[in-house]
């Protein structure tokens, strides 16, 4: 409830689990928090649930001496052994509200770690600051990803020290692209994005970050590796700074973001769109890709396009003036919003549990009659729902409990989907995300209609 | 060289019974950086306290201990389902700066006038025993102005393992018990402790006590209501199934009311029909005796031919267990031995040195015993006893998977009922179905007739022992 002191079933989840959705888009990175041994684990289970893949986490395992003195010897002792066990590419240590709370200086241990102990000479360790108290899961996200941008260019000098014109040389020379994520992508999602990528020529010139793929949607092979197969390589990453211009889809609503840090410090031009989810949407990053590099969409993609544009023609009378709420990730919010305009229907409501300011103001101008509410918990979505005659409820799984009591079926998209199956298959981003989203849709008010 | 060697340090917490004498070392705190699949205090307390359905359940902290425990574990409720619902405080920068004292006690009264709930739990977290609220205090004020029990659980996360918030919730219920006057139905009153109607196990075995004439005042804390727990010092025995989480409960009431208790499981035909054997000996009535026997003997019949016809598949087939408690880790080993299978791992996240002796007694020469066990060990173990099943819960079941191993999940997220007769014909279709799906047999690696890629089978044949490993 916004006049309240209490939030009564959450829409939003805290900063740790958004840092291992960007941690896990990394190659062979292994995640670990400092904290009590329960983050972890109930994010493994949460993550577990939702991908239904294993997902590890390592914590530090803090107790109350550490609590009380500190937990550096934890940390290493951690890092230590998750090294030996699982021997990554690379680390993420995010920190929990105990370690904030009780004010350990996480940078400082991993640079006595990485002076200490010989393992850990020329490994990557990451480190970001994700209290809970301090925002949802998307500012941990975007804390992450600037935390991996940030930590691994770092080498390259800042823009004030390098040679302008020899660096613009460069730039202008470079062909590529950095493509930033926002939170609520699938694994499916980004292996659009790269046969699309692909099937353009370009799959060797842009960074995908973070690439979740394959981490959080592996094939079943001979053996198993505890160490997922793909990710965004590090040494990608690293060249980051050099690119010509970065693509950041979603993200706008939180203060940190990768994009806008590579802008700042090496002058790389970052331009922010919304989550591909609809036409316009996925029209913007196509002819952004396409202003960028001088190349021309695949026609395989106009095609798509095309049949993405019959779908709408085919749904448009089922959907027209349905009347929707849509909960979840910013983004992903306020994309199926789009989506929902652009066939006619009425996103009605549009909510998300982030206190993301400009969430309210990007709602409205995509569609003015909308309710947009920011910061929200499900009792307040419910209450909205009873009240604006609601058909339809498109988000993530914990909107179960107001779809059986309003008994108004729900489309479940994005994190967490834990009651039903394919969540890393499932695609809603680009022309056959939206041509999917829009059978998914339709077919289901005919399945309420069919058994009436 | 242990069994495996993972990590230093973790070699005490491995033993196979029969080749070494040492002494497993357990119940103490996990090692960083290992990935044990144990979770906190605070989970510990919510398990055991969260299934009491008309009780509302605040959390005081930041969102996320809320979040991930928000309607997740499959305890069913006849009635009330204020349980489902998630209550947080969800504190935020200024109330860990300056205190989340006063937005605690605003939110318990703007949630007890919205809900009405006959108590409330507040649960603790990590940051909350770091800035120090005085819980107790707020709970205390807050109770004496709504006239409604508010009690504090102490479950801040770091203040040791799971063990530790049993007993926390433990204390919380304790302070529950007794707070209404109540005439038991019968001369035979029982209370049913460490039972948690998951997937509705407790409507399994209910009836038959019943039909003893037995009255079950209070269930710990499976569809339980606040009242029933109020009245539940009235039984005149308590049956204590899930013992780590509720012995500590048991000799509380014991001690104070002179309840005496029983340890018992509702798993397995065996257990069951121990279980019911244990509560009428207790009365030692000849009808309540009798009655058992005439239920055990009926029930059994009945549901016999269906678990002979899943053991017909099963016999021969290795089990690894991999439990929460020791109490369910136990069960299962004579529930593995009624379907023909033999058991090759067994271990338990927060058993004690006890239980572990237990356990030591009754699983066979060759089993691997592990404490608090990890995704790296438990994957090396798999392989290496050569499971064919692995039971756990959700954590461990896409481990299993990826090993193509199959997988039965026996904790609060499973939605089968596994308890009483018709709970063990479920376990032993839920086994069979996966033990003996065809995924299992479907080829991992496709035989092209352009590359000389030799299928994982075949390698497997040549090298049986490293071949699963290593490929």
């Amino acid at each position: 409830m916004s006049d309240s002191y209490s939030n009564v079933n959450p829409c939003h989840m805290c900063m740790p689990m958004g840092s291992v959705l960007a941690f896990r888009g990394l190659e062979s990175c292994m995640p670990i928090f400092h904290g009590s041994q329960g983050c972890s684990t109930y994010m493994r289970l949460y993550l577990a649930h939702h991908f239904r893949e294993p997902v590890d986490i390592a914590s530090s395992a803090l107790s109350e001496k550490g609590a009380v003195y500190g937990g550096s010897a934890n940390l290493k002792k951690g890092l230590k052994n998750l090294i030996h066990g699982y021997k990554p590419k690379a680390i993420g240590v995010a920190t929990t509200c105990l370690a904030e709370t009780i004010g350990d200086d996480v940078g400082q241990i991993i640079r006595e770690f990485q002076q200490e102990e010989p393992l850990a000479r020329g490994l990557p360790i990451i480190h970001v600051a994700t209290p809970s108290y301090r925002g949802s899961h998307e500012e941990g996200y975007a804390n992450a990803l600037q935390a991996i941008v940030q930590q691994t260019v770092a080498d390259l000098p800042p823009r004030d020290r390098l040679n302008r014109s020899k660096l613009y040389r460069r730039r202008s020379n470079s062909s590529s692209l950095n493509l930033i994520l926002g939170t609520a992508v699938s694994p499916a999602d980004v292996r659009y994005l790269k046969s699309m990528l692909r099937a353009w020529g370009l799959e060797l010139d842009v960074t995908i970050l973070p690439d979740i793929s394959e981490t959080f949607d592996a094939p079943l092979s001979p053996g198993l590796s505890m160490m997922p197969e793909g990710g965004t390589p590090l040494a990608d990453v690293a060249r980051m700074g050099l690119s010509r211009q970065t693509i950041t889809l979603g993200g706008r609503f939180q203060e940190s973001s990768a994009g806008a840090y590579l802008e700042e410090r090496f002058g790389v031009p970052n331009t922010v769109l919304p989550l591909s989810i609809g036409l316009e949407n996925s029209d913007r990053f196509v002819s952004e890709v396409e202003r960028a590099t001088d190349m021309a969409l695949p026609r395989e993609y106009e095609l798509e396009r095309g049949r993405l544009l019959d779908t709408m023609v085919d749904v448009h009378k089922y959907l027209a003036e349905v009347r929707a709420a849509i909960f979840g990730d910013t983004e992903m919010a306020i994309g199926l919003a789009k989506l929902l305009c652009e066939v006619g229907a009425v996103p009605a409501i549009v909510a998300t549990g982030s206190k993301s300011p400009g969430f309210i103001e990007a709602v409205r101008s995509i569609s003015p009659g909308s309710k947009a509410l920011a910061g929200v918990d499900f009792s307040d979505i419910q209450a909205e729902v009873k009240k604006s005659e609601i058909e339809i409820l498109i988000g993530t799984s914990n909107g179960r409990q107001i779809s059986k009591a309003e008994r108004i079926p729900l489309v479940r998209v994005g994190l967490p989907c834990s009651d039903r199956v394919g969540a890393g298959r499932q695609l809603t981003i680009g022309y056959e995300g939206a041509g999917r989203l829009l059978d998914t849709l339709a077919n289901t008010l005919m399945e309420g209609d069919s058994r009436r | 060289m242990g069994i495996i060697d993972v990590f230093d340090g973790r070699e005490d917490h491995i033993l196979r019974k029969g080749e070494e004498c040492g002494h497993l070392s357990c119940n103490n705190e996990s090692l960083a950086g290992a990935v044990s699949q144990r979770a906190c205090v605070y989970s510990g307390a919510r398990v055991v306290l969260n299934p009491v359905t008309d009780a509302l359940h605040l959390i005081h902290g930041p969102i996320g201990c809320a979040a991930y425990t928000w309607d997740i574990r499959g305890s069913s409720t006849s009635g009330p389902d204020l349980y489902k619902t998630s209550f947080s405080t969800d504190m935020g920068e200024l109330d860990v700066v300056f205190g989340g004292e006063k937005r605690l006690a605003s939110a318990i009264r703007q949630l007890a006038a919205r809900y009405r709930p006959p108590a409330i739990f507040v649960y603790s977290t990590c940051i909350v025993g770091v800035i120090g609220d005085d819980l107790g205090a707020v709970c205390k004020s807050a109770s004496k102005e709504l006239g409604i029990p508010v009690i504090p659980v102490r479950s801040e996360g770091f203040r040791g393992n799971k063990n530790e918030g049993y007993k926390a919730a433990c204390s919380a219920l304790f302070e529950l018990i007794g707070t209404e006057q109540y005439t038991p139905k019968g001369r035979y009153p029982i209370n049913l402790l460490g039972e948690y109607n998951v997937a509705g196990d407790l409507w399994m075995i209910e009836p038959f006590f019943e039909e003893m004439g037995l009255e079950i005042v209070a269930s710990f804390t499976g569809d339980s209501r606040v009242k029933d727990i109020q009245r539940s010092h009235t039984a005149k025995l308590n049956l204590v199934q899930c013992s780590g989480s509720m012995t500590h409960l048991a000799k509380m009431v014991e001690e104070k009311y002179g309840i005496p208790y029983r340890r018992v499981s509702f798993f397995g035909l065996h257990d069951m029909a121990f279980a019911l054997r244990t509560a009428a000996e207790f009365f030692d009535v000849p009808e309540i005796v009798s009655k058992a026997e005439e239920i055990i003997a009926r029930e059994t019949a009945r549901v016999r031919p269906e678990i002979d016809a899943h053991r017909s598949r099963l016999e021969g087939k290795k089990a690894a267990i991999y439990m929460g408690g020791a109490a369910k880790a136990v069960s299962l080993v004579k529930g593995f031995e009624e379907l023909g299978m033999s058991v090759v791992i067994i271990g338990t996240q927060t058993g004690d040195s006890d239980d572990y002796k237990k356990i030591a007694r009754i699983v066979k020469d060759g089993t691997v015993i592990i404490d608090d066990a990890n995704p790296l060990e438990l994957k090396e173990l798999l392989i290496k006893q050569r499971a064919n099943l692995l039971v756990a819960g959700v954590k461990e079941r896409f481990l299993a998977y990826k090993l193509k191993i199959a997988f039965c999940d026996f904790n609060h997220d499973r939605t089968v009922s596994f308890e009483g007769f018709d709970g063990m014909v479920n376990f032993a279709r839920e086994v069979d179905i996966s033990v003996n799906s065809p995924v299992w047999t479907l080829p991992t690696l496709r035989e092209s007739p352009l590359t000389q890629i030799v299928p994982e089978e075949r390698i497997r044949e040549a090298r049986p022992q490293e071949a699963r490993a290593n490929v």
